[in-house]
């Protein structure tokens, strides 16, 4: 199977452990990734500016892989969003295509609609397979109890088609369980990370990732997971700064999703790009709890 | 091409923003009717909880034809983009999708744009990317980027200049 990897902008330019591990781990569940020259943003993070700018973004990246008769893997769930969004728009509504089109015309791309795009959670869940993922795992992660995170843009709005359920999602929990951890509902798991608002309110973005992390912490998880670089820059990289917005003193380990499949199958941390979360991922990958 | 061209209400712009209208015009028309203030929206919207976003009564307010109050106050530019209010609606109105176009009209009527989305924005335009390659810190204190774990090349545009023509094509074409 293979895919063009549409990278987006927050993964290849500062969430090197996403990246990193899922060039390691989807190739050998049998996924050719190809990179392509050319793209830009989705324009999802822009749609508040200019939402024809988003349309037309995500009508470009979509037509440089279908020129090169691929599917699209979209593992930022905000691209994958946007990607799928224009798609929608664009298959039932010819004006609007023809339209797109004059904008593709300089760079010789056309949008015709030919490529699937898929994120890291259907990619996995139903293209891959669970039992596939079961074959690969070497040493299980013993019973972790582990928060999932899928991310807003992950699940909603469903009249786009998400890679998972609205109200109640689980792909990412029946992968988890898979390679041998325990993942358990807390009623926080909906929650909005913030994210977005680092564009005008960077602190009110940090309260709300602090005001989940804080609940998650407190119902003694031993892990975190996302499978979004937003989300995950929240979560990791700015978890102290979150807790001292919400008076807490945070140390929750937080892993991708790729990042956990990756030690269940015996691939070292090091390639997984382990030691480039900044939250207390040691505390689980090196005693293995 | 300058952020300007895209964004501001220049001679241009008179399309952008008379489209912009058609669009809320259409949601005040068509959407607002079916909303019957239950505030579902409101109950579940992640951004109410921390800043007092109301899309109920963001409904409401377009339903009374308030639109320049909406477009001048910075209440539409707190929503996280969560999508929870347009998944819950039981009348399949969508409050994030009107303050899209509300926001998106804010910036075609030249307001000024808040915080970092002229940065996002102005980045696109030059690399077509929302920011730029980033050397990172690990946990002990090693400083890496792409190259050095081994990472390709970043996709971004090939032809600048032709990447931008298509983004100025979308500022001033009767779009």
């Amino acid at each position: 199977m293979k895919y063009a990897l549409y990278p987006g902008c927050v993964m290849p330019t500062e969430q090197y452990a996403y990246e990193i591990s899922i060039r390691e781990v989807l190739p050998k569940l049998g996924v050719e990734l190809i990179d392509i020259e050319g793209f830009s943003c989705c324009g999802e993070p822009l749609k508040s500016v200019n939402q024809m700018l988003t349309l037309s973004l995500s009508a470009r990246n979509i037509a440089l892989a279908e020129k090169e008769g691929l599917d699209i893997f979209a593992p930022c769930p905000m691209c994958h969003l946007a990607l799928s969004e224009s798609k929608r728009i664009l298959d039932s509504d010819p004006v609007m295509r023809e339209r797109v089109n004059k904008f593709l015309v300089d760079e010789n791309l056309v949008y015709k609609g030919t490529s699937n795009i898929v994120h890291t959670v259907d990619l996995l869940h139903d293209v891959i397979g669970l039992e596939k993922i079961k074959e690969l795992v070497k040493t299980p992660l013993k019973e972790l109890k582990i928060a999932s995170h899928y991310g807003c843009h992950t699940i909603r709005p469903s009249e786009i088609g998400r890679p998972d359920d609205s109200e109640n999602p689980e792909k990412m929990d029946r992968i988890l369980e898979i390679i041998g951890a325990k993942p358990e509902f807390y009623s926080e798991k909906l929650d909005c990370c913030g994210g977005l608002l680092n564009a005008n309110l960077p602190e009110s973005a940090l309260t709300k990732t602090g005001q989940k992390l804080k609940s998650v912490q407190e119902q003694g998880f031993d892990a975190f997971v996302d499978v979004c670089p937003w989300c995950h820059r929240q979560y990791d990289a700015k978890q102290t700064k979150a807790g001292e917005t919400v008076a807490a003193k945070l140390d929750m380990p937080v892993f991708y999703l790729t990042q956990l499949i990756g030690l269940a199958f015996g691939i070292s941390s090091e390639k997984l790009g382990l030691n480039l979360n900044q939250s207390p991922v040691e505390k689980i990958s090196v005693r293995g709890k | 091409m300058t952020i300007t061209d895209l964004t501001s209400m220049g001679e241009s712009q008179t399309q952008v923003k008379k489209e912009i209208n058609e669009r809320l015009k259409k949601l005040q028309d068509e959407i607002s009717e079916y909303c019957y203030q239950c505030a579902k929206c409101t109950s579940g919207c992640e951004a109410h909880k921390l800043l007092e976003l109301e899309p109920h009564k963001i409904i409401a307010l377009l339903k009374r034809g308030l639109i320049d109050e909406m477009v001048n106050s910075e209440v539409i530019w707190t929503c996280m983009s969560c999508f929870k209010c347009r998944e819950r609606c039981p009348q399949r109105v969508a409050p994030v999708e009107v303050l899209f176009a509300l926001k998106n009209m804010a910036v075609a009527s030249g307001k000024q744009i808040p915080g970092n989305y002229t940065g996002w924005l102005q980045s696109v335009l030059s690399i077509g990317l929302l920011q730029d390659i980033k050397n990172v810190t690990t946990k002990d204190n090693k400083t890496i980027t792409r190259s050095t774990l081994g990472l390709p090349e970043i996709s971004k545009p090939t032809d600048p200049n032709k990447f931008q023509m298509m983004l100025s094509k979308l500022a001033v074409e009767k779009i």
